[in-house]
């Protein structure tokens, strides 16, 4: 249970390092972006493309379920001899941390329009908390993930939200008004 | 017969009770449920509560509350005002608003009232200079119609509904 | 009109009973001679799928003289509201108490004067009856398609990626994120290919314009030109967000559709006569439907064995198949008759009135 314990601990606390360190320099190219109100709306629609593109990228990488254990991966077994491999769960953490994933990104266009850098920081202080609630059961869960039918589900759900977020983001970079009505 | 057969059978026959009682129990039944859940249309449609009312002579400015947008909603916040009955209007109103309810005036709005209650309506706002400050709370308009949620003038029944953004703190 | 009192009682709105009485009689009665199910419930459905449209286009030209939604009608709270939006609404419902459409909640509010309180009601009860048999009973679009599929004789296409049956799932999933993300209702804006023959925001800028073409696009796709090539109910096999979501309910239904393993002989009739993809060889294999199963009775018509059964939850699998059938159609009828009645009654009345 201990040693559970120590990799788990070191996995979420790089991972949160992870997610704070992204908040901010989300908050800081914000604050940058809103001294240039012009520039704003093309970041902000240049995010939203870029959001659709790593939607669809998943979306298209996801064709092939991963059948084998990732046990033999070498990042796992970085420091395995010294620490019992926490620093390999360090690692894991800090990367996945910083990894892109589309709720991820939408987070950092969230945080990047806050007042200031404790708010964006408090914000991707929460997101992680609220993440991090959903690695407990998911443990259990790896039969749920190589199911045929919820990868196909989740790769079309993820075109949908794709088209939606190229829509909205073509719109900001063209300048069109945001809302149909 | 087995249990589980009897119990199957009489669920079925339960639907097809409940489908004679339909219009004359569970539908109403159903839908008091829903209402006593207390539910209530996101206020980016309906406008939000009445807070105040100010009486103008004949007809009078209703104030919401103010209504801000939910998660990652692309609305601004805004506050709703209502002017009534649209028959007692004039058929050019310009009216200072105090929408705080602190006394101060915060905004002057100004819209023709047309004949033809399929006009298009036009409204100007103007946040009013404090002590040679000007008000930071409320977005200024000009010629506006109805682009937005948050920033529209409409005629709904009898009133003509005016929706100001708010400046972001 | 059967449910709508103090509803117009001048002489074509009484035909319009009338006839759609002895319609509704008729088909009953002839799925109780012939024994069979699927033919006489599509007459009764295509007839709902098109009479539709024609109602309530009607009322809402009266109303507001366009099918365009003005957003002074939006603000007072008067959308018509559709039972599509029913999944997108429960989680802002449940974590913020809003109900993110612009409608009335209250019996009495709306368009209709029925308000999203009692359309939610309706729907519950004629849920805990038919289940997904919603879609084949009380749905009031999919009738269009399942027309449209009815009128080739063969299907042009034929071979059908069997993947495309989550489609209805991927696209709950998207919007319920996308609704709970942005508080609107995102299928309503954006996905809902019926809104080109009922109703759809009056557009005001181009994102309006992209949002009204989607419509007209997606309709004339999945709803014309798939059923007539594939035979099939192609938006509501592979689109539709309110069947993914009603396919939750055949878990709970009482009754289902089975396969009696003893007499079936594969030999795909009834994969290829079901409109919504929902037989496929594992599934009949196992003997059973699958969970889109919407209980329409083309498969259990078309068995030249009578292996593909009615069945009550708890039974044994073909015993007195006919009860099972019975006890269904006794129900689904019913609810056919309220709902689906009364939306046939009012098309032709418009009709009538035209006429007059």
């Amino acid at each position: 249970m201990r040693p559970h314990v120590r990799y788990l601990s070191a996995f979420l606390g790089a991972r949160l390092l992870g997610y704070l360190l992204f908040g901010a320099v989300a908050w800081e190219l914000g604050k940058l972006a809103s001294l240039l109100p012009g520039p704003r709306l093309m970041l902000m629609g240049a995010v939203d493309v870029s959001l659709a593109c790593v939607l669809l990228w998943y979306a298209y990488s996801a064709r092939q379920i991963c059948g084998h254990s990732c046990g033999d991966s070498k990042l796992v077994e970085i420091g395995a001899k010294k620490n019992s491999g926490a620093v390999g769960a360090a690692a894991l953490g800090l990367l996945t941390g910083l990894s892109l994933c589309p709720p991820f990104v939408a987070a950092g266009i969230r945080a990047s329009q806050l007042g200031s850098v404790v708010a964006a920081l408090l914000f991707f202080a929460c997101f992680f908390v609220g993440t991090s609630i959903w690695f407990v059961p998911l443990a259990g869960m790896g039969c749920i993930v190589r199911n045929q039918a919820v990868i196909t589900v989740a790769r079309m759900a993820m075109v949908l939200i794709a088209v939606y977020y190229l829509l909205m983001g073509a719109g900001l970079l063209l300048g069109r008004k945001a809302n149909g009505y | 017969m087995k249990l589980r057969a009897k119990l199957g059978y009489t669920a079925a026959g339960l639907t097809v009770l409940a489908a004679l009682l339909t219009p004359f129990l569970l539908m109403g039944m159903f839908a008091k449920g829903i209402v006593a859940l207390r539910l209530h249309v996101d206020e980016m449609y309906s406008g939000g509560p009445k807070v105040r009312i100010f009486e103008h002579g004949a007809y009078s400015i209703a104030v919401h509350r103010a209504v801000y947008p939910h998660m990652l909603q692309t609305e601004k916040p805004f506050v709703q005002l209502d002017w009534s009955p649209v028959n007692a209007l004039p058929a050019h109103v310009s009216d200072v608003v105090d929408i705080d309810g602190d006394g101060q005036p915060d905004i002057r709005v100004s819209f023709d009232v047309p004949k033809d209650p399929k006009a298009q309506l036009r409204v100007d706002v103007e946040p009013i200079d404090q002590v040679n400050q000007v008000s930071a709370k409320y977005q200024a308009m000009r010629n506006a119609g109805k682009e937005k949620y948050s920033r529209l003038i409409v005629r709904v029944d009898n009133s003509i509904l005016v929706r100001v953004p708010l400046k972001k703190p | 009109m059967f449910f709508h009192p103090g509803a117009n009682t001048d002489l074509a709105s009484r035909l319009a009973g009338a006839i759609t009485a002895i319609f509704m009689i008729a088909m009953f009665f002839t799925m109780m001679r012939t024994g069979t199910t699927y033919r006489w419930r599509r007459w009764f459905f295509v007839s709902v799928g098109l009479l539709f449209p024609i109602g309530f286009i009607h009322n809402v030209m009266v109303m507001r003289g366009s099918m365009g939604i003005p957003i002074e009608e939006m603000i007072a709270g008067r959308t018509p509201f559709c039972f599509m939006p029913i999944p997108l609404l429960i989680l802002p419902a449940a974590l913020t108490r809003t109900v993110v459409f612009p409608g009335s909640i209250v019996p009495g509010g709306g368009m209709s004067g029925h308000g999203i309180a009692e359309m939610v009601g309706l729907w519950l009860a004629i849920t805990l009856v038919v289940g997904k048999g919603w879609c084949s009973y009380a749905c009031f679009f999919g009738g269009i398609e399942e027309g449209m599929a009815a009128i080739p004789k063969r299907p042009k296409i034929r071979k059908l990626d069997p993947r495309w049956r989550y489609g209805p799932w991927a696209v709950l999933l998207a919007m319920v994120l996308l609704s709970l993300a942005l508080f609107e209702p995102a299928y309503c804006n954006w996905l809902c290919p019926f809104k080109a023959v009922s109703e759809y925001v009056a557009a005001r800028n181009t994102v309006g314009l992209i949002q009204n073409g989607i419509f007209i696009v997606l309709f004339g796709a999945l709803v014309i030109v798939l059923p007539l090539l594939t035979k099939k109910r192609t938006q509501c096999s592979w689109f539709c967000p309110f069947g993914a979501f009603q396919s939750i309910f055949n878990k709970i239904s009482i009754f289902e559709v089975k396969i009696d393993q003893t007499r079936c002989k594969p030999c795909v009739l009834c994969q290829n006569a079901c409109p919504n993809l929902s037989l496929s060889k594992e599934s009949v294999a196992k003997g059973e439907a699958l969970m889109s199963c919407m209980k329409c009775g083309a498969c259990v018509d078309v068995c030249p064995r009578q292996a593909v059964v009615w069945h009550i939850k708890g039974t044994e699998v073909a015993w007195k198949p006919e009860r099972a059938r019975l006890l269904f159609l006794y129900g689904a009828w019913a609810m056919a008759v309220m709902f689906g009645g009364s939306i046939i009654a009012q098309g032709i009345s418009t009709i009538l009135h035209y006429f007059a």
